[in-house]
């Protein structure tokens, strides 16, 4: 494993938040977890600074866009690297990059995908250090 | 026939008063003439009268003479001459008021008073004068003072003559008069008094004549309305009935209504008909229109909603019921489609909601199958466990399959029918599967027959998802028919091997020109099994439609299946692969898009045919 990466999670839907939380810590992922976008947004004003931002869309009364906005407003040094999306609603002709993210899934997505792109992306843009 | 009566009748009276006109008039001159003559008479016996005063005046004065003669020389012969001429007077007297003559001149004069009283007098003149002797000294005396005594007599016949005289006199200047006034003039006023009636009655006649057009030509028109209205009734798609409200019977009927009940009038089936609009009308003159909403048997088995009015209408001069309804069948039927339509929307709502719901769970699941997963690795002896994990995850990916379609059907179609390239929407979808066709082995080949510029409308992603839903049946039907045939070929193994061989290099061709038309040495449908996996795409434009038929030689559909095939949840494929939504999804997608597809088997396969209406102009608006 490389060194340590950080990640935020936000999802209304905290056994999925807590079963991909799971999955990326046990490969060694630095992950939060936030069940509102307010928290998410406290967490990212608060410094936590992730090299991944995972959310939903639809997680009550802000949206997961605001989200992404706030993370994408941060200075770099707190901004995340890599915004992903994933959603329960199927939105045609829609793009990540419609959303301002990176990567757009929809639900149900099997985690090694995830994990596939994550790797990938951040090994281009990112290179970890040697 | 009322009108020819009508018109006849003032002619009779107009014959009738001119007859009479010139009867009055032929009378008038005939009274005229007969007053004329009358007058005449009356004139003539006028002037007899005048005659008759003057003899008896003449008569008076013989006698005064014979007097005077006899009084100087009394003589016999003189007496008797005297007596003679007193009888003469005598006789005259009584004609002054006793004759025809005198009776006129009594009109004018008195005679009989002043000369009455003379006559017993003269006769005892008569008598004395008879006495006389001429021989006697005196006798000249007493004759003298019998001639003065008759001088009375003589005045008064002076007066008679003279008023009789000046009578004639008076009666002779009007005759003057009237001849030098001329006597036509009467008759001329006569004339011109008839003329004038003749012309009141033909100016009369006239004006009649006229007022008789006038009122002819405001029957013909009312009589070409009333054409006009029957030929609206006729026309109008209402059913239009006239009925008796005694007998049931009616009387008229429009085609509409000889459509819906019967074309006879005769026919047992309106008497019917009649009494059931009656009874459903409940009140026998309602105009409202919907007063009356009913269900009519037109025949056991058929029946047909009823909507319209009943009211009264004086027909033919009769009072007759008037029944208008129309046909509401179709109406009802439509908007209970609607109904359904409308219900079939909130259950695409609620499905699209609970497919959506469904995901959430499903990631989970998901996820924490790939959690398990990771955490039973390295523990030994868990393999069936893993193989567990393996089912569940498929399974997960299947619920995926059956929500996306569901999600996918349930959308509510696009008001706005964006044109795009039909060609270019077919080539992606093609592309789409072409990975899957060439993992199946199978040759997909697109004809495409229409330029790029041909224009379909709707929703290029979805219209392309239909192409995709096509062309993956048609590879799963052939995966069906290889585990039909699967038994029956085991003998011929090898030979199928060397087809699946000369199949994958065909389809390592296909990857460099992935949609150029098929070519190739094997005829492109031979029998079933025996040929090599094909799909044929084509596109061709029929007049303003743009027709895009798949055709496979994957043996075709079961019939019974065949009628079904777009209903949702009608699949022949295994729960692993179908949804049973994909072509019943198409169904929709095509029917937003005012298009038809039908599937048929053809040859050694099944036809999907795709009809669209499509279109060559905005050809600039080409979709990218």
């Amino acid at each position: 494993m490389n060194a340590t990466r950080s990640m935020l999670i936000c999802d209304d839907e905290e056994e999925l938040a807590h079963e991909l939380g799971e999955y990326f810590a046990s490969l060694g992922w630095h992950v939060a977890l936030a069940i509102t976008a307010e928290e998410a947004i406290a967490q990212l004003r608060g410094g936590l600074a992730p090299q991944v931002l995972i959310t939903d869309l639809r997680i009550g009364a802000v949206d997961g866009r605001q989200v992404v906005a706030e993370a994408r407003a941060l200075p770099p040094a707190l901004c995340p690297a890599l915004v992903i999306i994933i959603t329960g609603h199927v939105m045609h002709n829609v793009t990540a990059a419609d959303l301002d993210s990176d990567f757009l899934y929809v639900k149900p997505v099997d985690p090694t995908e995830v994990l596939d792109d994550i790797g990938s992306f951040l090994a281009g843009v990112a290179p970890p250090p040697a | 026939m009322i009108l020819a009566r009508n018109s006849r009748s003032p002619g009779l009276l107009k014959l009738g008063l001119v007859v009479a006109s010139i009867a009055l008039f032929l009378a008038t001159a005939l009274v005229y003439v007969l007053q004329t003559r009358q007058q005449a008479f009356l004139t003539a016996t006028i002037r007899s009268s005048g005659w008759v005063a003057y003899q008896a005046q003449l008569e008076f004065v013989k006698t005064q003479a014979e007097f005077a003669k006899l009084a100087i020389v009394p003589s016999t012969l003189g007496m008797d001459k005297l007596m003679l001429r007193l009888e003469l007077l005598r006789s005259r007297l009584p004609l002054l008021y006793d004759s025809d003559e005198g009776r006129v001149l009594s009109d004018i004069v008195d005679t009989r008073g002043p000369t009455q009283i003379f006559e017993t007098r003269l006769d005892q003149i008569i008598d004395e004068v008879g006495k006389l002797d001429p021989e006697d000294g005196g006798t000249a005396r007493e004759l003298k003072r019998l001639s003065q005594e008759l001088d009375p007599l003589g005045e008064a016949l002076q007066t008679i003559l003279m008023q009789s005289v000046a009578y004639n006199q008076e009666i002779f200047q009007r005759e003057r008069a009237l001849a030098q006034r001329p006597g036509a003039l009467p008759l001329v006023m006569l004339f011109v008094s008839g003329a004038c009636l003749a012309a009141v009655l033909i100016l009369q006649a006239r004006r009649d004549r006229m007022r008789l057009n006038d009122v002819r030509e405001a029957q013909a028109a009312l009589a070409a309305m009333e054409e006009n209205l029957r030929a609206v009734i006729q026309a109008v798609p209402a059913c239009v009935v006239v009925a008796d409200p005694d007998t049931d019977k009616v009387n008229f009927i429009n085609p509409s209504a000889a459509a819906l009940v019967s074309p006879s009038l005769d026919d047992p089936a309106w008497p019917r008909f009649v009494r059931a609009v009656r009874a459903a009308a409940g009140e026998p003159d309602t105009r409202r229109w919907g007063a009356l909403s009913m269900g009519y048997a037109r025949s056991p088995g058929d029946i047909i909603s009823l909507r319209g009015s009943v009211g009264a209408v004086l027909w033919e001069r009769r009072p007759q019921q008037l029944i208008v309804v129309v046909d509401t069948s179709q109406v009802r039927n439509a908007e209970l489609q609607v109904m359904q339509a409308a219900k079939l929307a909130t259950l695409g709502e609620m499905a699209t909601a609970i497919a959506h719901e469904l995901n959430q769970p499903l990631a989970v699941i998901k996820m924490a199958v790939a959690n398990a997963r990771r955490l039973l690795d390295p523990l030994p002896g868990g393999e069936p466990v893993a193989a567990k994990l393996e089912r569940i995850s498929a399974q997960v990916d299947r619920a995926k399959r059956i929500t996306d379609q569901v999600r996918r059907y349930g959308r509510m179609p696009t008001e706005q029918l964006l044109p795009f390239s039909l060609r270019h929407a077919v080539e992606l979808a093609a592309g789409f599967v072409a990975e899957q066709f060439r993992a199946a082995n199978i040759v997909l080949s697109v004809e495409a027959g229409v330029p790029a510029e041909l224009l379909v409308f709707g929703e290029q992603t979805m219209f392309e998802q239909v192409i995709v839903n096509v062309l993956i049946n048609a590879r799963d039907a052939f995966e069906t028919q290889e585990l039909r045939e699967t038994q029956e070929l085991r003998e011929t193994q090898e030979l199928r091997e060397t087809q699946e061989l000369r199949g994958s290099q065909e389809s390592r061709e296909a990857r460099d020109n992935r949609l150029a038309p098929a070519t190739g040495d094997a005829p492109p449908f031979a029998a079933a099994g025996t040929a090599r996996r094909e799909v044929q795409v084509s596109i061709r434009q029929v007049e303003e439609r743009a027709v895009i038929a798949v055709q496979d030689n994957a043996g075709g559909v079961p019939e019974d299946i065949l009628e079904r095939m777009f209903e949702p949840f009608a699949t022949t494929k295994s729960t692993e692969k179908g949804t049973g939504l994909g072509l019943s999804l198409a169904r929709s997608v095509v029917r937003d898009m005012n298009g038809t597809i039908v599937a048929e088997n053809v040859g050694a396969g099944a036809r999907f045919t795709i009809t669209v209406p499509a279109s060559l102009i905005n050809a600039s608006r080409d979709a990218a």
